[in-house]
């Protein structure tokens, strides 16, 4: 099969954790998995038609844009890697500005320029073009990938995962009496105890499983790099009510009070969802 | 020239990132300028404003994937800078341990992946070959050994870091949880493993690279000053003091990594995404600074491990010091990679590393600070302003990638010059200008988190109007 890796705005950070997949990278370049396009790695100039292309990077310059559209029309099935490309990512922060604003503040007026215009907003790649699976994650854990990426190259549907961090990370939910919220470096946490039964703020509860829980395991919260699971994308949407919610129910402490110190932190929820999404049809191909 | 009017537009490959170079020739066809600039912009510096300080490490660390440990690392320090405080020596060898990790990790990828296959296959290999994917094919032995060395790193990252790409496990006073004796000894036993493959591969690079001794003299020798850490004139990676040689290889300044930002400072050219950075004594025409590998070597005298010394020692031998030669950025970049190997073997033989004091409690507060680590490409600097409350008002980073620029732009000016004459252009240009500048490993990333777009070469005649592209 052959194999398109594809880069837009991004940290290459998804690319790298592809690589660092070890033995089961080898077993996979040693099977039907012939890498022909790659900046990275790959002198080749012009995208090929091929089999499959990864994508890592949401859409920020045009010609991003210009290039996931070429991408698309030359591959048979596309893969968005990492959260940048699922949901925007972490540069949708950005989109709390104007890119004026953002040229403004932070370089120049573009006008002489003969660089590549900017979009007006970070995208995430599904507002331009069909995706066949979304592989969220800040970056996916190279188990995931590899896991992913079989699967694709066997003709089969990779697992999806629809449940939450919580279910992969082996704390226990209590409810405990607490009178307030802790921030991540205000004490040691216990080793065994849901960090929010300890009064941390983690998003595990709305967060998308398949990465194995490494932050809560580590006694660190998870910030939410998955993304939203399903039932949140679809039904809800409403990440802070049910946060509050699960905060209220293993702290005891009243829903309102809980309110009050999320508000105190708007960067909590949508570090990496900040975008606006059109065309996302991640339900059934989200993995 | 009407013959060079053919446009193609396609990347210039194995860089990490997008960059563009333009060249522009004079009315008689001869190059006049040239410009490596990047076409990215992302916006950090602006819209992590008002996030709160806890979040930041964890955060900011996605300005680059591949160096993200560089940049926690950078990131927590300026944050214990401004709330004064004291890490343990535990925490500190932990730190060192992480950064270790993360020189593997991407020297690793650079020498195997990136740089290799340049010095592997004949000049006239079908270019869709000349890449390591193809190395691997052909011997696997190199497949596995540069996947060994990154899944050493992997595991370092992953058992100290708790993730391997992005960790979370530094913060702002420590580290969050101790090394077990377990994972210490699982991981000792991997590291003599790993510096045993890195002696392998640096014997290789070095047979490859002295065989194309004449082709590395030949691109770029462009003498500029130097800047790293040092610690008594040896290499050091995660504190020490920044010393500055002049091109000469004399000292032109030694100052506390604090001050960073009195001694460098970024200037804004409109036609790239990326700042420049260079030395605020000698404006940026005369203050042209290097970092990274080769910079290491220059302002240093020894590495504190014996096979690494050893490397150095040769290294200056052969080729002087300062050395100026681009393409040995290459070259002393596997010193770096053993020095690495030896310093984690070193740093996990030493039993009290699995203490359980990793972290001190910290008392938040407003101010400034700065903080220095060397990041894989060079040496990194984070300085952030955070409120009353802890948030954070303004940041400043100067990322090697940017120091570098200047230094890049002349190289591939250089090579330019070399390959063009009166309007002709002379088959090797672009295979030239791509070995310099992979040879600074830039990270447009980096340089860009703020502002993508391939690097691609343009000519332009002195009106501006584009002759070529070149990719
Ligand atoms: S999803 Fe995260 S790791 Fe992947 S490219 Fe984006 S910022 Fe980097
Ligand atoms: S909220 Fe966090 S710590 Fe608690 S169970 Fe869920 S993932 Fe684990
Ligand atoms: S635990 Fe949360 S933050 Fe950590 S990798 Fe999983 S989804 Fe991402």
């Amino acid at each position: 099969m052959k194999v398109n890796i594809v880069s837009l705005t991004c940290c290459a950070g998804c690319v790298s954790s592809f690589l660092n997949a070890g033995d089961a990278l080898l077993e996979i370049l040693s099977q039907d998995f012939d890498i022909v396009y790659s900046p990275t790695f790959v002198d080749l100039k012009e995208v090929p038609q091929v089999d499959l292309a990864i994508v890592e990077g949401g859409v920020r310059t045009e010609a991003d844009e210009k290039l996931i559209r070429e991408v698309r029309a030359k591959s048979r099935i596309l893969v968005a890697l990492g959260i940048c490309a699922t949901h925007g990512g972490i540069t949708s922060l950005g989109n709390i500005i104007s890119v004026k604003k953002l040229l403004e503040k932070e370089y120049f007026v573009l006008e002489t320029s003969k660089l590549p215009e900017l979009e007006d907003l970070m995208y995430p790649i599904c507002n331009f073009v069909d995706v066949d699976y979304y592989i969220p994650g800040c970056p996916p854990m190279p188990f995931l990938i590899v896991h992913s990426l079989k699967s694709i190259v066997s003709g089969k549907t990779p697992t999806r995962h629809q449940s939450v961090v919580c279910t992969e990370c082996n704390r226990k939910i209590i409810a405990a009496k607490l009178d307030r919220l802790y921030g991540i470096y205000d004490k040691e946490a216990d080793p065994n105890l849901c960090l929010v039964s300890q009064g941390f703020v983690c998003l595990g509860s709305l967060t998308r499983e398949g990465c194995g829980a490494p932050c809560p395991r580590a006694g660190f919260t998870c910030f939410g790099c998955r993304g939203p699971t399903d039932s949140l994308l679809y039904r809800s949407r409403d990440l802070y009510s049910f946060l509050v919610k699960v905060i209220s129910k293993r702290t005891s402490i009243p829903e309102e009070e809980v309110k009050k110190e999320l508000y105190r932190n708007p960067f909590i929820f949508h570090t990496f969802i900040f975008s606006k999404f059109e065309r996302f049809k991640a339900r059934e191909r989200i993995i | 020239m009407t013959s060079q009017r053919e446009i193609t537009i396609s990347p210039t490959t194995r860089i990490e990132g997008h960059g563009k170079v333009t060249i522009i020739l004079d009315e008689a066809g001869n190059v006049s300028d040239a410009y490596f600039y990047a076409t990215e912009i992302r916006g950090f510096d602006y819209f992590l404003r008002g996030m709160e300080a806890d979040r930041l490490p964890f955060i900011i660390s996605r300005i680059c994937g591949v160096c993200s440990t560089a940049h926690v690392l950078a990131s927590v320090k300026a944050i214990e800078n401004i709330y004064g405080t004291e890490i343990t020596e535990t925490a500190k060898k932990l730190r060192e341990l992480l950064l270790m990790g993360q020189i593997i990790s991407n020297h690793s990828l650079v020498f195997f992946f990136l740089i290799l296959p340049d010095f592997w296959f004949s000049k006239e290999e079908d270019p869709s070959k000349r890449n390591a994917f193809q190395i691997m094919r052909e011997n696997p032995e190199i497949g596995r050994k540069a996947i060994a060395l990154r899944s050493f790193a992997t595991k370092i990252l992953d058992t100290i870091g708790k993730r391997e790409v992005h960790i979370v496990s530094a913060i702002p006073g420590g580290l969050i949880s101790p090394l077990k004796e377990k994972e210490r000894e699982e991981l000792l036993k991997a590291a003599k493993e790993a510096c045993a493959i890195t002696q392998e591969a640096v014997s290789l690079g070095k047979e490859l690279f002295e065989k194309n001794w004449e082709e590395f003299r030949k691109a770029g020798d462009y003498k500029t000053h130097y800047m790293a850490l040092t610690d008594d004139d040896a290499i050091e990676f995660y504190e020490g003091k920044i010393r500055i040689l002049n091109p000469e290889g004399d000292v032109f300044s030694e100052f506390a990594a604090q001050d960073y930002m009195k001694h460098v400072e970024e200037k804004r050219y409109e036609w790239t995404y990326a700042k420049f950075a260079c030395l605020k004594a000698l404006g940026c025409q005369k203050g042209i600074v290097q970092v990274g590998p080769t910079a290491r070597v220059n302002v240093n005298k020894k590495t504190k491990t014996e096979f690494a010394n050893r490397e150095l020692e040769e290294f200056k031998r052969k080729f002087g010091s300062p050395t100026h030669a681009t393409l040995l950025f290459d070259y002393a970049r596997l010193i770096d990679l053993l020095y690495a190997c030896e310093r984690t073997r070193e740093l996990l033989e030493d039993e009290s590393i699995t203490r359980t004091d990793t972290r001190v409690k910290v008392k938040p507060k407003g101010g400034v600070g700065t903080s220095v680590v060397e990041a894989p490409r060079g040496t990194l600097a984070h300085e952030y302003a955070l409120t009353r409350n802890g948030r954070l008002k303004s940041m400043k980073l100067i990322i090697p990638t940017q120091v570098n620029s200047a230094a890049i732009n002349l190289n591939v000016k250089d090579a330019a010059t070399e390959f063009i004459r009166k309007g002709e252009i002379k088959p090797g240009l672009l295979n030239r200008i791509e070995m310099v500048v992979r040879a600074y490993d830039p990270c447009i990333k980096c340089a860009t988190r703020n502002a993508t777009d391939s690097l691609k070469v343009e000519i332009r005649n002195h009106e501006g109007r584009l002759l070529k592209i070149l990719s």
